[in-house]
């Protein structure tokens, strides 16, 4: 009765109530942000005098912009790469391996994720100034690795579980060397777990701040940090149209998995 | 005789190999992490009572000077608030999601996932813009004429507070919809045909039931509200400042590194002390 809407009474009103009113407040800000982007007012009145594109026109002609998208671009596409180049690998070794402290060491790979990440930037930012790689790529690329490996890990782990390993044994008794039936059978099974983790790898690269803030320069920035760089100067409207981009991106990727999953459901 | 090893099919098919051999397509990942998380933290440590003098000095000041306390005790205010806020947000949503009819409830889901995957700076921004003096919430309450003055929303707790629950709310909603669609209704039409009125059912049966989800949800949000630092630094005021801000301004501006790292130190022990009490009450393997 308490679980089923029909038979609940009027109580049900205060629950679509609460549920209209949440589902509006998780909404307000994109929506906001996305309508505000092709308003023409420098001061974000709203709703807007006019409707303009000139706020996207800024973002691609300024070569800042430009750049630092390129950057976060090239920065993530590293990341994902190396995070399943050592993410896949490490997953092998804690689904299949028999070896004391697997549970510890499991724990170990998805720690980043559990130390708060403002600890991880300052510990990182010392460690870089030290070796004078501060504002390098490699800073970038170590730094972002850190909280994308335990996303590969947990993905590829999840769906190697899943895997039964006597189909790879099957494949090596009918003749197939290891590397063959890891390749040619285990691989293609889990793909799914490894375009998992290849994409969150590159989204929590994509959307990395704090990391980003402490291994910037002021010659080589993140999209984020300069988003975070701009938006403790003023609020200009610029950062509502990349912003509106990154949320356009957002349901691009949102659209490819639902998609993706509905392939593989059945 | 060689032949007839080299025909085996079975040849490929190595008995299970045990010991720390299975261990070695690990160790890149874990050369690497310790290259660059376990070196870069303990040598963090070190500072913290190294620099700048050797001692436990910057954790004493920490603890001791009132201005650095009220930033730990604002910490766990604004966390527990933020935490308590979402709970009550997020209950009646989850409970709601768990008996609506799955398409609508699948719509739902996707303005859940579209705020969560959205950029934090983006959400962020949003609110920065929303909340201000001249934003559209403060014209629309003078406009419907609720107040005269515009309310103070932004750089302060209300700023905090609100920034943070938008973040905030789908790790509480996701964990506790699972667990109320996994009551089974039976036992509440149990309690309904021993003479249980709604509200009883409510507070005896379906509520002791959602504790799991409760907890679940609280600890994360809690624990990740205690080290956050973005949304605290672009809408919270300077009145209100959290540990994780404190932190970034004493390494990066002030050049305090020792009493940076000693904050770092106590908001890493204060993470992993609650950490561990979830892991305690909900066990491991729903963590991962």
């Amino acid at each position: 009765m308490l679980l089923n809407l029909n038979r609940m009474g009027p109580g049900r009103y205060v629950l679509y109530g609460i549920g209209v009113l949440t589902a509006l407040f998780l909404l307000l800000p994109v929506a906001f942000i996305a309508a505000l982007s092709f308003g023409s007012s420098q001061w974000l009145q709203f709703p807007p005098p006019g409707w303009t594109l000139k706020w996207y026109a800024a973002i691609f002609n300024d070569p800042r912009w430009v750049e630092s998208i390129w950057t976060s671009v090239k920065v993530a596409f590293t990341v994902m790469v190396l995070s399943i180049a050592l993410g896949l690998p490490a997953a092998f070794a804690l689904v299949r391996g028999k070896f004391p402290g697997r549970t510890l060491l499991h724990a170990f790979f998805i720690s980043p994720m559990i130390v708060p990440v403002i600890i991880l930037a300052i510990a990182l930012y010392v460690f870089v100034l030290k070796f004078g790689l501060n504002g390098t790529f490699i800073a970038f690329v170590a730094a972002h690795l850190i909280v994308a490996l335990p996303f590969s890990v947990i993905c590829i782990v999840n769906s190697l579980e899943g895997f039964d390993e006597s189909t790879e044994k099957a494949a090596i008794v009918c003749g197939a060397t290891k590397a063959e039936a890891i390749f040619r059978v285990t691989l293609p099974a889990i793909r799914l777990g490894i375009f998992s983790a290849a994409l969150f790898s590159f989204l929590a690269s994509w959307d990395e701040v704090v990391l980003g803030i402490f291994m910037a320069s002021p010659t080589l920035q993140t999209l984020p940090v300069r988003m975070w760089t701009t938006l403790r100067q003023d609020l200009t409207p610029v950062i509502a149209s990349v912003s509106t981009l990154l949320i356009a991106l957002t349901i691009v990727i949102m659209i490819i998995t639902a998609f993706l999953r509905r392939r593989y459901a059945r | 005789m060689f032949e007839a090893i080299s025909n085996n099919p079975y040849r490929n098919l190595r008995a299970p190999r045990v010991g720390l051999r299975r261990l070695r397509p690990a160790l890149p990942a874990l050369i690497f992490l310790f290259v660059f998380m376990v070196v870069p933290l303990s040598s963090l440590l070190l500072l913290s009572v190294t620099k700048p003098e050797t001692g436990l000095g910057n954790y004493i000041s920490l603890l001791g000077d009132a201005t650095y306390a009220r930033v730990l005790l604002n910490t766990f205010i604004i966390a527990a608030l933020v935490t308590l806020v979402t709970l009550v947000i997020a209950y009646p949503v989850a409970w709601l999601l768990a008996i609506l009819p799955s398409r609508v409830s699948q719509i739902f889901f996707a303005i859940i996932l579209l705020s969560m995957w959205t950029n934090l700076l983006a959400r962020t921004y949003g609110w920065m813009v929303l909340l201000q003096r001249t934003g559209v919430i403060n014209r629309a309450l003078m406009g419907v004429g609720l107040i005269d003055q515009p309310l103070p929303l932004i750089n302060n707790l209300a700023g905090v507070t609100i920034g943070m629950t938008y973040i905030m709310l789908p790790y509480v909603i996701l964990p506790l919809h699972a667990t109320i669609s996994g009551i089974d209704p039976a036992i509440m039409q149990a309690a309904a045909i021993t003479g249980a009125k709604p509200r009883q059912i409510f507070w005896h049966v379906m509520l002791p039931l959602s504790l799991p989800g409760i907890g679940a949800g609280c600890m994360m949000v809690f624990v990740m509200a205690l080290g956050y630092y973005v949304t605290p630094a672009l809408l919270g005021g300077t009145s209100n400042m959290m540990l994780a801000e404190m932190i970034a301004q004493q390494v990066q501006s002030l050049l305090n590194w020792g009493l940076g790292s000693a904050a770092a130190f106590i908001l890493l022990a204060v993470t992993l002390v609650f950490y561990a009490i979830y892991v305690r009450a909900i066990g491991l393997g729903r963590v991962r």
